[in-house]
């Protein structure tokens, strides 16, 4: 009988095993990911699966710009419309863009 | 109409909302929990042309999705309560986005009127807003204002009353076409469910395509089978999860609303706020901004409200203390009644006056940052290193809450996504030093460090901070190895807050504070009052032949000497006893702390001060006792939020480790300063219970049940 803890590692090795990168339904290799794009480059929604997101305007087809893109920080700030957002690196990077259109 | 209309306020955060709801209302409201949830429930009455209203602001929300506590709230209210009206406040500024809850709230079938709120900002960035054909195209009433200045009163309150009298229902909003015929099925599905609305059944069919788990739960399971069937088929044919493909269906009505409604003057490239944000969030400045700013809060509360002390404490005791007594002299009372009441409830109540200027001005302060759209570019800037201790940058709102009152901060950790993350800063919170905490620096600082008071006070938050950070980074070792949430947060435009705005803010909060820490420290002044005049046979000293009988000592000091011993290594000697009967009473409130200390030390010959001084012998005892005190369990008031919010285990912990944290502290900062041989052994202690701690936060990190994902 397995522990808990070695339930939890069995299970974290099976992820790492069969884990492989899956894109968004919609990928077709023409976008790259909102947390890739530039300041100040404008960016079109391609792809967002992450519905806190949508909900504040983020939605497919609408153009948002980025306003702050460094590196170094964990966060990127978007302009959408009239809003601006703090977006969290790793949900920017769940959202497929194409840079202009 | 009803004898009494129930009109219920939505919108978004930062809209305004609560600016309408405070001219609208006035002083009449009252601030409480919604039932069952620590979310802030606000209501009000209004009177106009001879008719009672009742106001109800629902909480700040983005949509109805009922994924917070927040939106689970105004959902339910406005399914269960069926207000009469529901005032919709809508950013004009920023319309797009505004207008998704707007059409959340039109799927839900309510009389509604909506309010454009920031009409002037709309105007300053070019927009100009087609009000008549917005309102033919909702099919309800739409009201343009500008909140910040004093709108036209009258006016709104004649146009709430027509929508009252003719109410207005929404039309409805068309989805892609496979949404509709999904739509459709679902509904003559749930028809044996619920037969006799319609809205409501293509409302709650809508729910249950979105996933929604609280309709699924209240629908039979047959009626899931035919929504997982839908579910499929709407995504395989969209390419997309269907809660994503209704929000975007949401949304392309709204953009073809706005295309319609509005027009665009001249773009807005950069506004002011984002001009001001190129300096405020820049790398290099950002940071030495944030602290200063802080260091103004610390520095408006510590140095204004130093003078209005000295003022309200002279007025409340020649009025209550001396004054009452002289009148209660006069009377035939018995000494102990005459006691009670001018030392213990005038003199607590004088206690309780010297606390509200210090928590007034941090109160205003913390508003000035809220209502001004900085409190969010201070979680922005705080978030590069919240996430190095393991928190998200939205946590910082909280903590800085938690310089007022605990009880409200950890109240805020709801706005917190994951459960880690809500109980993570909840955590932090009593580190912050609150509003309470303020007069027992200010009380004695200002007698052992007259000259440097707000540099001392200053360290003491400082203090409080290191250690949090220190307790972060310790707990993201251990027990929370997770990843904090993801950041995703609006940054307000910046407006200049108004003055009726902050003070009804700061009254708010401060009201409820001495409501609820005014009590507490009454009854704990009169209690120890009471406790300081029943005398017990003195355990401490031992009778000798010559004496005839038992020397008597009050029961308090009996207590206290009991307890005062635990704090000798941090150099409180056992003369000192008032100061650990203060640290009890300080569980009660921390104010209590103040009104213990002058009470005990009332003696003759000399000023409470003065025997205070003598008492602690020297600064280094005074500050290892404040160290202590910024760090030891929070007041009982934050531990039933704690306890409310996240349970017993939580509760325990904050209580055992706080106070161990605060000895070890207090103790290692008094033996360091006045370092001798015998130190090695309280050195040693400390660091045995720091280990200890370590040892035990570690072993139950590893074990996956206790860990907190």
């Amino acid at each position: 009988m397995l522990s808990n803890r070695h339930r939890a590692r069995l299970r974290g090795f099976g992820r790492k095993l069969f884990n492989t990168k899956k894109h968004c339904k919609r990928f077709d290799g023409d976008c790259l990911s909102l947390a890739d794009v530039p300041e100040p480059m404008h960016a079109t929604i391609y792809c967002n699966g992450d519905i806190t997101t949508i909900e504040r305007g983020l939605y497919l087809g609408v153009m948002i710009k980025v306003l702050r893109n460094d590196i170094t920080e964990p966060n990127i700030i978007v302009a959408v419309g009239d809003a601006r957002y703090v977006l969290d690196r790793r949900v920017a990077n769940k959202i497929r863009v194409r840079i202009g259109d | 109409m009803n004898k009494r209309p129930t009109i219920a306020l939505a919108g978004n955060p930062n809209v305004g909302k609560t600016s309408l709801f405070n001219a609208l209302t006035g002083a009449r409201q009252t601030v409480g929990n919604w039932p069952g949830v620590t979310v802030e429930h606000k209501e009000g009455l209004y009177l106009h042309a001879g008719q009672e209203y009742r106001v109800i602001d629902l909480p700040g929300i983005y949509s109805l999705s009922a994924g917070s506590p927040d939106e689970q709230v105004a959902r339910n209210f406005i399914l269960t309560e069926k207000p009469d009206l529901v005032i919709n406040i809508v950013d004009a500024s920023n319309l797009e986005r505004n207008l998704y809850l707007t059409v959340q709230l039109m799927e839900l079938q309510t009389p509604m009127m909506l309010i454009l709120s920031m009409m002037d900002i709309a105007k300053s960035n070019g927009l100009e807003i087609d009000i008549m054909h917005l309102q033919s195209h909702l099919g309800y009433p739409v009201y343009p204002l500008v909140l910040n200045k004093k709108p036209d009163l009258p006016a709104l309150k004649t146009s709430i009353q027509h929508s009252l009298l003719n109410p207005a229902f929404p039309g409805i909003i068309h989805y892609d076409e496979i949404v509709e015929q999904s739509l459709t099925r679902l509904d003559t599905a749930l028809l044996p469910t619920i037969p006799e609305e319609v809205n409501l059944r293509r409302w709650t069919a809508l729910k249950l395509l979105e996933g929604d788990p609280t309709i699924a739960q209240k629908v039979p399971p047959v009626i899931l089978e035919a929504v997982a069937k839908e579910t499929k088929a709407i995504s395989a044919h969209r390419r997309q999860n269907v809660d994503a493909v209704i929000a975007d269906d949401r949304y392309g009505y709204i953009r073809g609303l706005t295309k319609d409604v509005v027009k665009r003057q001249a773009l807005s490239l950069h506004t002011f706020s984002d001009r001001t944000d190129k300096v405020v969030l820049n790398s290099y400045l950002g940071l030495p901004i944030f602290f200063f700013v802080m260091y103004l809060v610390f520095l408006i509360a510590v140095r204004f409200s130093q003078p209005v002390i000295g003022y309200i404490d002279a007025a409340l005791s020649y009025l209550l203390v001396e004054q009452l007594g002289a009148l209660i002299a006069l009377t035939i009372v018995p000494e102990w009644l005459r006691f009670l009441v001018v030392e213990g409830i005038g003199g607590g109540i004088v206690t309780i006056g010297t606390f509200i200027p210090p928590i007034f001005f941090i109160f205003v302060s913390l508003s000035f940052l809220e209502d001004s759209g900085y409190m969010a570019r201070a979680a922005f800037i705080a978030d590069k290193f919240m996430r190095r201790v393991g928190l998200p940058g939205k946590a910082f709102i909280p903590l800085l809450v938690g310089f007022g009152c605990t009880v409200p901060a950890i109240m805020a950790t709801r706005t917190l996504e994951s459960k880690r993350d809500r109980i993570f800063a909840s955590l932090l919170t009593p580190f912050m030093s609150c509003g309470a905490k303020l007069p027992v620096y200010t009380f004695l600082v200002m007698i052992f460090f007259p000259q440097r008071a707000d540099l001392v006070i200053f360290s003491l938050y400082m203090s409080g901070v290191v250690m949090a950070m220190v307790t972060a980074l310790l707990l993201k070792k251990t027990l929370f190895k997770t990843e904090p949430g993801n950041f995703v947060m609006e940054l307000p435009p910046y407006h200049l807050p108004t003055l009726n705005g902050i003070l009804l803010h700061t009254w708010h909060r401060l009201r409820d504070f001495i409501l609820r820490a005014g009590k507490t420290i009454l009854m704990v002044i009169v209690l120890i009052n009471i406790l300081q005049v029943i005398t017990i046979p003195d355990p401490f000293t031992r009778r000798t032949a010559a004496d005839q009988v038992q020397p008597r000592v009050p029961i308090l000091e009996v207590g206290g000497k009991l307890i005062t011993p635990l704090f000798y290594p941090m150099g409180i000697k056992s003369d000192n006893w008032q100061a650990s009967v203060a640290l009890i009473s300080g569980i009660f409130a921390k104010e209590a702390v103040v009104g213990s200390l002058q009470s005990l030390n009332r003696e003759p010959g000399a000023s409470v001060e003065e025997n205070i001084a003598a008492k602690f012998g020297g600064w280094s005892s005074t500050f290892a006792y404040l160290l202590f005190i910024v760090l030891y369990a929070p007041c009982v008031a934050s531990l039933a939020m704690m306890f409310k919010e996240h349970g017993t285990r939580w509760l325990i912990f904050t209580v055992a480790y706080l106070t161990a944290l605060a000895w070890v502290i207090g103790t290692l900062f008094y033996q360091i300063v006045n370092f001798n041989t015998g130190s090695w052994l309280w050195i040693g202690v400390s660091a045995a219970i720091a280990a200890s701690f370590y040892l035990i936060l570690s072993y139950s990190g590893r074990n996956t049940d206790h860990a907190i994902k």
